[in-house]
């Protein structure tokens, strides 16, 4: 719903894309940390000091500065400098230098952005970037600094897909707002993951990564029906994808859909190429027969799995706890001994907490198609940088 | 039957007095000579010498079956399955060829018209007024199986050595101050163990991230607990079987204490095969609770109904095991209720017996223990017949 409210304002871009982060911060003040007590001693490269009062047309200058070093290729400086001006700029819990922020920003973004639209990408993917950083650096104290450069890298995505209206725009904007989704859920998240990657899937259909997304929310939230119908759309997308198999097998479980769940769970098992989800597949087969009491098939399956992964300790403990209430005690002791002795099946990492959590690799697809794009079009950001008025570097404070 | 300890400490001081002549005291600290012998196990031998100790032999009914070189002296091995009576001699070397033995006899499970007794051991909880009561004797309990009285074949308290598994959460919801918490918590624990009892520490998440084996040196099992870092989730009912079915091939009053949130969310096995394995074995479960009440959630794994499910059927486990469940708010608890948890075990009277209705069928048996005059009993609730 918000997005198509939001779209409605692409008339006037830069107008929605001041209310889009109003929005936005709103609920991100909600839902994250409490404001930090205020200015501090930071500084980075561009000798900021956080709390520090810029003027705009500063922030502007340094802000312009920072996307030439982006375009320039400055990868690994140019996102800290854009979290250091932000920061320095935005005091957690003082709206109005958010304010400031966003109209300075916002005014640079329409001058470069009205030589080429192209230029959007590579700026998006920089808040994006820098926003990735925060998020690996800790966001305690910085709430209001990562909502900004969040919805700065959302905003710049959608308004870049509005533009453009071309196809490609369409499938860089759904993987832009893909990534993000998938940075929060890392950090827990959920509900404006989801968001995102409900708009991701708005764009595109058939974004797999994002309908995986929207399908893991809505697991660890108990709607299963829910998580069954975006599996579903994301298996006619990738029709081999293991995960998205085994999220639908069990959550068809969980809706009592038990034949359709084993005919899953047996194709994931009868792969011959097994991904990481290959013991969890046996794993889970095995507990459909335990709890349909049938130990004897329990068993057949569990040491089947044991044949293709002897070192699995999960696959280790659910055979000697079935063995066991069969009676076999002996069988489950050596069992256990084994898995209490040997250093390489207690290393093992555990795939069943790997569901439990994101897989950085999960969204790693969309990452590199946002990199290659963006690198793409640095070049047009280089040169509608330098159409604009020559700025001067005095005084940006290296 | 079980050894009384006034005896042991006799007979060691007869032995330390024979050692001026003799120069080499040894005694079989484990096995115990009450309990039928099956299958692997830990030798157990004290040495006392006045010159250095070369080596220690195991001896099963004339048979050497292996020896050990350092101490604390143990030697693993198998008796097999036979059901039969067995002759455990230790001896022990000096360098210089003095030698010292100490020989226990265990005894075979007595079978009467085909039927398999197992000795049923009880560890007995007795509180008055809120304080425990430690001056019972077997005369003052009466136990009942399925209702019907039962024979008590052994008595004792604080005789049996303890034989803990210390199960620690370290999953990555434990911080800093937590960890030292567990640390210290634990390290109080290890200190009480007296020389003839063994413990194993086990620091799980949603895996085994350390594990000592049973051993009585105090050193290594608290070596294990230095410098260990929190990671990964939780997967307490996959671990806490792995302990009972570990504890199953031990000795002595085994126990399993357990620190943890208890929000399960990544084990493979459910809650109902930890209640299973806890209501057929003998171990007791003490679990320490960080955290308070219960806090319902959901996971990828299980809704908010199946969770709370889990988490019911785990503290079942706890209290038909003869346990208890520890609530604490703070870490800085936790040291205070481990040593609680120890005094506990060390207070509670041991009662033996073999059921004289049992028929092997695994169907549940509803135990009651009754003592004479005012007092709260806790002890198992029942145990499944297998």
């Amino acid at each position: 719903m918000r997005a198509r409210t939001e779209r409605n304002c692409f008339r006037e871009p830069l107008l929605w894309l001041a209310a889009a982060i109003w929005l936005s911060a709103g609920q991100l003040v909600l839902a994250q940390a409490p404001p930090s007590p205020g200015p501090g001693k930071d500084t980075g490269t561009l000798g900021l000091t956080a709390g520090e009062k810029i003027p705009p047309e500063r922030i502007q200058e340094i802000y312009r500065r920072i996307l030439k070093d982006w375009s320039d290729g400055q990868t690994d400086r140019a996102p800290d400098e854009l979290i250091e001006l932000e920061s320095a700029v935005v005091v957690e819990g003082d709206v109005g230098t958010r304010k400031t922020l966003l109209k300075a920003e916002q005014a640079v973004i329409h001058q470069v952005g009205a030589a080429d639209i192209e230029v959007l990408v590579p700026i998006a993917v920089l808040h994006h970037e820098a926003y990735r950083r925060l998020l690996d650096g800790g966001w305690r104290g910085r709430a209001t600094v990562m909502g900004h450069t969040r919805t700065m890298a959302r905003d710049l995505a959608i308004l870049y897909h509005e533009q453009s209206g071309s196809e490609g725009a369409t499938l860089v904007s759904s993987r832009l707002l893909t990534s993000l989704g998938g940075m929060l859920l890392q950090s827990a998240q959920q509900l404006p993951a989801a968001e995102l990657f409900q708009e991701a899937v708005e764009l595109d259909g058939r974004n797999a990564a994002a309908l995986l997304g929207l399908a893991m929310i809505y697991e660890k939230n108990a709607q299963p029906e829910s998580a069954v119908k975006y599996l579903r759309r994301a298996l006619e997308v990738d029709a081999s994808n293991p995960e998205g198999k085994l999220r639908l097998a069990l959550n068809l479980k969980r809706l009592k859909q038990l034949d359709e769940s084993r005919r899953l769970l047996e194709e994931l098992t009868a792969a011959s190429d097994p991904s990481w989800v290959t013991p969890l597949a046996y794993q889970e087969l095995a507990r459909l027969d335990s709890d349909q009491d049938k130990a004897d098939e329990a068993e057949k399956v569990l040491r089947r799995a044991l044949e293709r992964f002897p070192d699995d300790a999960r696959l280790t403990i659910q055979l000697a706890a079935v063995l066991d209430r069969k009676g076999a005690g002996r069988e489950a002791t050596a069992l256990v001994e084994k898995i209490l002795s040997s250093p390489s099946s207690r290393e093992a990492s555990s795939s069943r907490y790997l569901y439990n959590a994101v897989r950085p690799e999960a969204f790693a697809e969309a990452r590199t198609f946002l990199a290659e794009n963006s690198r793409s079009r640095l070049a047009v950001l280089a040169q509608a940088l330098s159409a604009q008025v020559e700025v001067s570097r005095t005084g940006v404070g290296r | 039957m079980i050894r009384r300890a006034a005896l042991l400490s006799g007979i060691l001081t007869l032995l330390l007095a024979g050692a001026a002549s003799a120069q080499v005291a040894v005694h079989i600290l484990s096995p115990s000579s009450d309990q039928p012998i099956f299958g692997p196990l830990d030798v157990k031998v004290g040495v006392q010498a006045r010159e250095p100790i070369d080596r220690v032999e195991v001896f099963v009914n004339g048979k050497l079956m292996g020896f050990s070189k350092t101490p604390p002296y143990r030697v693993r091995i198998d008796v097999g399955d036979d059901n039969v009576r067995r002759e455990f001699r230790a001896v022990a070397y000096t360098r210089s060829g003095a030698t010292g033995a100490d020989t226990l006899v265990t005894n075979p499970v007595q079978i009467m018209d085909e039927l398999d007794l197992k000795l049923r051991a009880l560890f007995v909880t007795v509180t008055r007024d809120g304080e425990r009561t430690l001056n019972l004797d077997q005369g003052d309990f009466q136990i009942f199986d399925n209702g019907a009285p039962q024979e008590i074949v052994t008595f004792g308290r604080d005789e049996l050595p303890l034989t803990a598994v210390l199960l620690l959460d370290t999953s990555e919801s434990m911080r800093e101050k937590e960890l030292e918490a567990v640390r210290q918590g634990a390290k109080a624990f290890l200190d009480g163990m007296k020389p003839a009892d063994e413990a194993m520490v086990a620091l799980f998440s949603d895996r085994l991230l350390r594990l000592t084996p049973f051993t009585s040196d105090k050193a290594t099992l608290a070596s294990t607990l230095s410098g260990v870092k929190s990671a990964g989730g939780t997967a307490v009912n996959d671990f806490l079987y792995l302990s009972l079915k570990a504890l199953e091939m031990r000795q002595g009053q085994r126990v399993v204490v357990l620190f943890s949130d208890g929000s399960d969310v990544h084990s493979v096995l459910p809650a109902s095969d930890v209640l299973w394995k806890a209501r057929a074995g003998q171990a007791l479960i003490y679990w320490i609770q960080l955290g308070g009440k219960h806090k319902s959630f959901t996971s990828a794994w299980r809704d908010y109904t199946a969770n709370d499910r889990e988490y019911d059927e785990l503290e079942q486990a706890v209290r038909e095991s003869g346990g208890r469940i520890l609530p604490i708010e703070r870490v800085g608890e936790l040291e205070l209720a481990f040593r609680n948890i120890l005094q506990e075990l060390r207070q509670q009277y041991a009662l033996g017996y073999y059921p004289n209705n049992s028929k092997g069928d695994g169907k549940w048996h509803k135990i009651d223990v009754r003592v004479k005059g005012a007092g709260r009993v806790r002890t198992r609730e029942g145990y499944a017949d297998y």
